[in-house]
């Protein structure tokens, strides 16, 4: 189990955006997080990475409770995660943006770089190493960000919306490098909006609606479920590949 | 409770209601484009600067220097807005702090070399002199400026919050996009607001001026307590502003009267830091 | 070959500085006081450019500096330069009872902060008889040994200033090419995503802000030398940080000379200014510098160096980087 969450609430003040919900990823999952607007799912997922603390509740990576750890102990364990709207490092180039998170496990510029360089190639950036981060459009920025997450070496990668705002063939590009970066031996949760994303990505998938998990199980699966379908559009039926 | 103590609360109260005041235009500025205006002290300073000289050249009192100090500050306010504020408000930090500061030296040394360093004061035969009441003496001048005091920043917030204006400026300071696509212009409703500022500020130089001496380097003091007083209410509540200002000036009284007059600065610096490290966003103010 | 001719040339020019203003002790001093503003410009670079953090109460760690030299020297009797290392070490301990607390807080709220402490010790400094009280205290009337540092002519400090401040920016440089100065760099440009990369953002913050006040500091000790008095004004006044700040903002805050550049332009303007209009001018000069400020936040917020900085090359359109306009 690489990532085990148990009974995590986080409640502001008296609302609770996250309601006693558990998850456990294995090694080598991919697990789709998905809900409604405002369902608690991105709040369940700062719960995971450490951007929220958690009201109570428990969370286990990689054996060790990192329920108390800031997110740079939780990166330095090898979670990494990405934003939903990109926090690229502006007033640096794409190579230094892969660099800071090559730095984690290379102490020494020059070797952090070439790792940098080595997973920029990867991700299909290799040809624009030294141009300016603010250069590149939104699909740019967010494929940055999952490389500079990669140079960190973690174990676990949370893409948090990584398909916002892209069209169709940028998403069908990204749900590649995504495929290929999980045949690598990374474990993904993703937290999505697009129904094709999550079909075709995820394994496994969780439903969150107002702050609970309402049901879980396979794509296919979730997707017939009535509490579901309810969930998302009242009481009409989902189509299959419908945008939600 | 002695008689001394209660008319060491009660000037602290009157005092706090103009401290209110000034920092009332603080808090609207910052709560609206989250800039800082570190010239605030200085824009007091310059109000009271305002009062002097009308006595001075027309013999007038407070009465005629009031409405004269809010006009000259509120353009001071709206002239900064234009030609800086405006410009450094999106840029990098330190743009944006440099920016007031400069203003802040500028105006102060600009003070500096009109008025001389010596300090000047009214003559507190101005307003007629003191009365007491349950055994407490009220200095004229005082209770007229608390009250002013008050009264304005209670004006100050009706206009904010029950008027058409004043909700078109808070939509702009909730989301300035937003209120654009409304049909409001936020380049005006920030001018407004940093008119409207600029006037309550004036007023509070004008009252402070009767009873405090005026110098060019008062405006480092008082823009502490301001910043305190915003701190501590809240940035952008102008009722948080009112009631931390009471607060602020019975403390300040208090510090003055416990532990002399030097080390009350000192109380109110440490106040000030310790809001700032435990609760930065105040009593009322947006989180 | 070629690229090391102009540098060689400033090199030398800049060592023989004192030699070639031998018959004008103003202009000595003026060499020997750019440079001193340099080592405070550029210490306060480490933490205010590289770091992001824009301290504007910088002049604590200035004055625990000159304090530290002048309290050795009248209540122990030793040579100033002595107190340097103790202001040094005692910079960083009040660096790091300042900084947990004050650097968790962002922008604005930090600086009112900074401001505030620094006001703070400046007031319980004037009251304070170990520190001479208001009126400060005075280094040694007459040198006893060279290791007073009281140096008739301002050539003597010029080397040292110069050697303190070589040394600073070698250290800065090394930073900056280093883990560190990445780190601090990406802290500043979204503390959130540095930290999901594993960047412990509050303690890189940190040592910035101790080693700035240490090095700020070291440029108090030297300004007790070369003045031979501090009192809480010039020690801890609101001016001595603002012009710290303002010199590394007009060359450019978070480059290697940006500071350099800044005290290379100001203090001159400074000097001249207020010898040319004596008595009520000081407050002319300084209108001047709070008009040059707000003119440098308007229009040159990156600071002069930027002017000089080459546009990066064009680069060619990808299929990748082209989607939305953002």
């Amino acid at each position: 189990m690489l990532i085990d969450a148990k009974n995590v609430t986080k409640a502001f003040g008296a609302f609770k955006a996250v309601d006693d919900a558990s998850v456990s990823v294995e090694e080598g999952d991919i697990l789709g997080l998905i809900g409604p607007n405002g369902a608690g799912k991105s709040t369940f997922f700062n719960c995971l990475t450490g951007d929220l603390p958690v009201t109570s509740g428990t969370v286990i990576f990689n054996g060790a409770d990192v329920t108390r750890l800031p997110p740079e102990a939780r990166a330095a364990l090898g979670l990494a995660r990405t934003f939903q709207v990109p926090l690229t490092f502006e007033s640096m180039s794409v190579l230094d943006n892969a660099t800071i998170g090559a730095l984690l496990r290379h102490h020494n510029a020059r070797e952090a770089r070439a790792k940098a360089r080595d997973v920029l190639q990867r991700v299909g950036l290799g040809h624009l190493v030294d141009a300016p981060a603010k250069s590149l459009g939104t699909p740019g920025r967010k494929r940055l960000e999952i490389a500079r997450a990669l140079a960190s070496e973690p174990k676990a990668l949370l893409l948090d919306e990584a398909m916002a705002g892209l069209t169709p063939t940028e998403v069908h590009e990204a749900i590649e490098l995504v495929r290929r970066i999980h045949g690598g031996g990374i474990t993904v949760v993703i937290v999505e909006h697009i129904m094709e994303v999550i079909v075709s990505l995820a394994r496994r998938v969780m439903v969150f609606h107002q702050g609970r998990e309402i049901a879980r199980g396979t794509p296919r699966e979730v997707t017939s479920n009535q509490a579901v379908i309810e969930a998302y559009l009242g009481r009409r039926r989902v189509q299959h590949g419908a945008h939600l | 409770m002695s008689i001394t103590l209660v008319q060491v609360i009660v000037s602290g109260l009157l005092l706090g209601a103009v401290y209110a005041l000034f920092s009332s235009g603080l808090t609207l500025i910052w709560g609206m484009m989250n800039v800082v205006n570190f010239a605030h002290g200085d824009f007091v300073m310059l109000g009271m600067y305002a009062a002097v000289m009308v006595w001075t050249a027309l013999g007038g009192g407070p009465f005629a220097a009031v409405p004269v100090a809010a006009m000259l500050i509120a353009t001071l306010g709206v002239a900064s807005y234009f030609l800086l504020v405006r410009h450094i408000m999106r840029g990098p930090m330190l743009a944006q702090i440099l920016g007031t500061f400069g203003l802040a030296l500028f105006l102060r040394y600009a003070a500096f070399w009109t008025f001389g360093a010596d300090f000047k004061t009214l003559p507190d035969t101005l307003i007629g002199g003191s009365f007491i009441l349950g055994g407490i003496r009220f200095e004229g001048s005082r209770v007229l400026a608390g009250v002013m005091g008050l009264a304005i920043t209670l004006v100050l917030h009706l206009i904010l919050t029950r008027t058409a204006i004043g909700s078109r400026m808070l939509a702009v300071s909730e989301d300035a996009t937003a209120a654009q696509l409304m049909g409001i212009r936020p380049q005006r409703m920030q001018a407004l607001a940093w008119g409207m500022a600029g006037a309550a500020t004036g007023i509070a130089g004008a009252l402070i001026a009767n009873f405090f001496y005026t110098s060019p380097t008062v405006g480092e003091t008082l823009a502490i307590l301001a910043f305190v007083t915003v701190s501590f209410g809240g940035f952008g509540s102008v009722l948080g502003a009112l009631v931390a200002g009471l607060i602020i000036g019975v403390v300040e009284s208090l510090s003055a009267y416990l532990v002399g007059p030097v080390y009350k600065d000192v109380i109110v610096y440490i106040l000030f830091v310790l809001v700032l490290w435990f609760r930065p966003q105040g009593l009322m103010g947006k989180t | 070959m070629k690229r090391f001719v102009i540098p060689g040339a400033l090199g030398v020019l800049v060592l023989a500085y004192p030699l070639l203003t031998a018959d004008s002790p103003v202009y000595q001093r003026l060499g020997a006081l750019v440079l001193l503003a340099a080592i405070g410009a550029s210490a306060w670079n480490i933490v205010g450019g590289y770091a992001g953090q824009v301290s504007v109460g910088h002049a604590v760690f200035f004055g625990f500096g000159a304090y530290s030299s002048v309290v050795v020297y009248t209540h122990l009797g030793w040579p100033p330069i002595a107190g340097a290392p103790i202001g040094m070490v005692l910079s960083v301990a009040v660096a790091a009872v300042i900084g947990v607390p004050t650097l968790r807080l962002s922008g604005h709220y930090f600086s009112m902060a900074t401001i505030a402490v620094a006001e703070l010790v400046r007031v319980l400094s004037s009251t304070s008889e170990f520190l001479g009280g208001a009126q400060g205290l005075g280094g040694p009337a007459m040198p006893r040994t060279v290791f007073d540092l009281s140096f008739i002519s301002a050539a003597p400090f010029y080397y040292i200033f110069l050697g303190v401040l070589a040394f600073l920016l070698w250290l800065t440089w090394r930073m900056e090419n280093g883990r560190i100065g990445f780190y601090l760099r990406a802290i500043k440009d979204s503390e959130r995503a540095a930290r999901s990369l594993g960047v412990s953002a509050g303690r890189y913050k940190l040592y910035a802000y101790m080693m700035s006040g240490a090095f700020t500091a070291l440029a108090g000790s030297l300004y007790l030398c070369m003045f031979g008095f501090v009192d809480p004004e010039s020690g801890f006044g609101i001016l001595i940080s603002v012009k710290m700040v303002v010199m590394a903002a007009l060359g450019g805050a978070g480059q290697l000379f940006g500071p350099l550049v800044g005290a290379l332009i100001l203090v001159p303007l400074e000097e001249l200014s207020n010898s040319y209009l004596g008595g009520r001018g000081a407050g002319l000069t300084f209108v001047v510098y709070g008009a040059i400020i707000v003119i440098i936040a308007r229009f040159l917020p990156s600071g002069l160096l930027s002017l000089f900085e080459r546009r990066p090359a064009r680069q060619p359109k990808s299929d990748v980087a082209r989607g939305h306009a953002d």
